[in-house]
């Protein structure tokens, strides 16, 4: 397929939309959802963490030394394991008791590590330095007993029973219990997106696909009539294509009519013309030759001789070009060969004339007008009716091209008697019909079959015709890219070989 | 011999009905497909030259009418498109021959005497009946080689008689193949013309059938 300019594969185009489209979609999404799940799970944490630090403050007591202490163990067995990840500490940051304590280290932080879990074994955690309000709950990041990251909420109580004493509480656990999740979601995450994105290039596929089938169809319906095997582009097509297709025939059916018309108007031209001619030259003939208007006479018939030439050729010509470019052209050869035998069977029964159709299979077909087609084979039948002792042959053929282009004749003789026949040059068109008409009448030298095809040149005048047949048919033939040419008949007469482009 | 000639053109139809007139034959005229469908169906043509582009009814409509009706008398077309599908199609319903306009009178005659001799189931371009012998393409009458001189009645009488040679031909169909159809008939002319060939030709040639006609008893 060749590409103009705008042009492309309009599957191409849509697939490219779509699938960008779908990739920009799953993107945008997974990046988003992403970040939800993540947000998600560190306000969890958050609030697991704050749940603990909360259970943490109502399970501290003061007792009578103003030494913090814990109630009861947190439930979760996770701060008794050493490292586990999960932690808590309560430092004390002022104590009245303890004024020394305050005044010695000029340092807010009082005893650090007051009290630990478990988990924190004799790891102290550092608290970065920002000294809240009380009740304030404050998160750090920062690096837990192991090294790894660690998430840590602090609040500064003051105890109801103490209100002089503050109290920093903090719960820590491994950032990784953050990550992790978020991590394994996201990878499930991506997977899903991908599965997505693939599932949606497909579909998108299958529905350009679908989508574009008319299109096919349309193609396989333009093609059909350029090559002649229909009229018009059948069937329904979907309310987009319709429209085109319907515009189309209608343009076809428009062709054909102007063809149709042209060729009435120059039948009726010709009927119009032709009759006051057949008038005019009568009368002259009827002019005896020793009277005064003799040479009026003479003049009159040799003009209307010439006038009728003219409007003969000129009418086969003019509607022959008309016809030669109007796609979806086919004619069938075997009704109108049969045709013309017929006519010429009728037409010399008197003189026991044997014309035969000797072959030509059904499916050949001629790629172009009935009209010119009858034109053709009727010049070259008549001519060779015209010119047999006793048998006119006709047959025709398919010629492949590259093919040796074996003559398809029952006389094997028929090669030989062919001077120029296969060694015709020139580029051959695909596939093309080849019809054989032989008769077996006086013939024609080698160098008088050439000239037989120039305008109103006759063989013999004795014959009645015009000296246009031949010519026609050549001009016809050429004009739909064809040929027309003489050569010896193994019949003994003639043999013209029409060739003319096949409609599959 | 009787022609209709159908031709809407009243130049050519003059001038056909003239050059077949002049050759021996009774010419009727139709102008249109009508009068010629009509004159085809209830008249007796030997031959008929009909030009295919009619007013009213066209010319091939008329012929497959006839046709169809039976009527079986050679028919030569005139067609001025010059289309051989026309021509194919004009045969299909029933023509002889065909000519394309413009063409040469002589050559009308040749076909339109051809026809009307194939028709008659004669194959040579003469007819002979013993000594007598109709050359129909000069339309000329010898008898032992002898030229036979006739008027025109005297003629179509003797070229009727000698196409249905052996066959017995009543004085109606001889009337019906002789006059053109405007022309005042009288059967009791026929026994005229008859009397006055009698004499011309060798004796017995032209035998009377009680009650039926005549005939025209070929000696072996």
């Amino acid at each position: 397929m060749s590409r103009g300019p705008g042009g492309g594969s309009l599957r191409l185009r849509l697939l490219a939309g779509t699938l960008v489209w779908v990739l920009l979609t799953v993107v945008v999404a997974g990046w988003a959802l992403g970040r939800m799940f993540a947000e998600h799970v560190e306000r969890q944490f958050q609030a697991e963490l704050a749940t603990h630090l909360n259970q943490l403050a109502a399970h501290l007591a003061i007792d009578a030394d103003g030494r913090p202490g814990l109630g009861a163990a947190l439930s979760d067995p996770r701060f008794a394991r050493p490292y586990s990840g999960l932690y808590w500490q309560i430092d004390v940051l002022a104590d009245a008791g303890a004024e020394g304590a305050r005044g010695q280290g000029g340092d807010a932080v009082g005893r650090p590590g007051a009290l630990r879990s478990r988990s924190l074994w004799d790891v102290v955690l550092a608290v970065p330095r920002d000294l809240p309000a009380d009740g304030q709950l404050h998160a750090h990041d920062t690096e837990g007993p192991d090294g790894a990251p660690l998430r840590m909420i602090e609040q500064v109580l003051r105890p109801a029973e103490r209100p002089d004493m503050a109290l920093r509480v903090i719960v820590a656990a491994n950032a990784a219990l953050i990550a992790e999740p978020v991590a394994r979601f996201q990878r499930l995450l991506a997977i899903a997106l991908a599965l997505l994105a693939a599932g949606l290039a497909v579909a998108a596929l299958v529905q350009v696909r679908v989508g574009l089938r008319p299109l096919a169809r349309l193609r396989d319906g333009l093609a059909a009539v350029r090559e002649g095997r229909s009229g018009a582009i059948d069937g329904r097509f979907p309310a987009e294509i319709q429209p085109l297709v319907e515009e189309f025939n209608a343009v076809l059916a428009r062709n054909a009519e102007v063809v149709a018309r042209a060729r009435t108007h120059a039948g009726n031209l010709a009927h119009a013309v032709k009759t006051p001619l057949t008038v005019l030259a009568n009368a002259a003939a009827q002019t005896r030759d020793d009277a005064p208007e003799a040479a009026l006479a003479r003049l009159v018939r040799d003009q209307v001789a010439l006038a009728r030439t003219q409007v003969d050729y000129h009418l086969a010509r003019s509607r022959a070009a008309a016809a030669v470019d109007v796609p979806g052209l086919r004619t069938p050869l075997r009704p109108v060969l049969e045709g013309l035998l017929r006519l010429m069977d009728k037409v010399h029964a008197g003189r026991g004339l044997v014309v035969r159709l000797c072959a030509c299979p059904e499916e050949l077909a001629f790629r172009g007008e009935a009209q010119d087609l009858q034109e053709m084979l009727g010049n070259l039948v008549d001519n060779a009716c015209k010119w047999a002792a006793g048998r006119v042959e006709v047959r025709a053929a398919r010629l492949d091209p590259g093919a040796a282009q074996p003559h398809p004749t029952a006389h094997p003789a028929g090669a030989a008697a062919d001077p120029h026949g296969d060694g015709e040059p020139g580029a051959r068109t695909p596939a093309r019909l080849r019809i054989l008409i032989d008769d077996d009448g006086p013939g024609l030298a080698a160098d008088a079959r050439e000239a037989v095809f120039g305008r109103g040149v006759r063989a013999d005048e004795r014959t009645p015709g015009s000296g246009l047949g031949l010519s026609i048919v050549r001009e016809l033939a050429r004009l739909y890219g064809g040929d027309a040419r003489l050569e010896a008949s193994p019949l003994g007469g003639l043999r013209a070989v029409l060739e003319l482009p096949l409609a599959r | 011999m009787r022609i209709l000639v159908v031709e809407d053109e009243p130049t050519l139809a003059a001038q056909l009905a003239a050059t077949l007139g002049g050759a021996g034959y009774a010419v009727d005229t139709a102008a249109n497909g009508r009068d010629a469908g009509y004159m085809g169906e209830v008249e007796a043509f030997d031959a008929v030259v009909l030009d295919l582009g009619l007013p009213i009814v066209d010319g091939l409509t008329v012929l497959k009418r006839w046709r169809a009706l039976g009527r079986t008398m050679p028919v030569l077309i005139l067609t001025a498109r010059g289309d051989w599908h026309e021509k194919v199609a004009g045969i299909d319903a029933g023509a002889d021959d065909y000519l394309t306009k413009p063409f040469h009178m002589e050559e009308l005659l040749a076909r339109v005497r051809a026809l009307i001799r194939r028709a008659a189931g004669q194959a040579s371009a003469e007819i002979a009946c013993g000594p007598l012998v109709l050359d129909t393409r000069s339309g000329r009458v010898s008898v032992d080689g002898q030229p036979l001189s006739l008027t025109s009645h005297e003629f179509r009488v003797l070229a009727y008689l000698i196409h249905h040679a052996g066959e017995v031909v009543s004085r109606t169909e001889l009337t019906e193949h002789i006059y053109a159809q405007d022309y005042d008939r009288d059967s009791n002319t026929i026994e005229v013309f008859v009397a006055r060939l009698r004499k011309k030709l060798p004796p017995g040639l032209i035998e009377t059938v009680r009650g039926l006609g005549y005939r025209l008893a070929c000696p072996q």
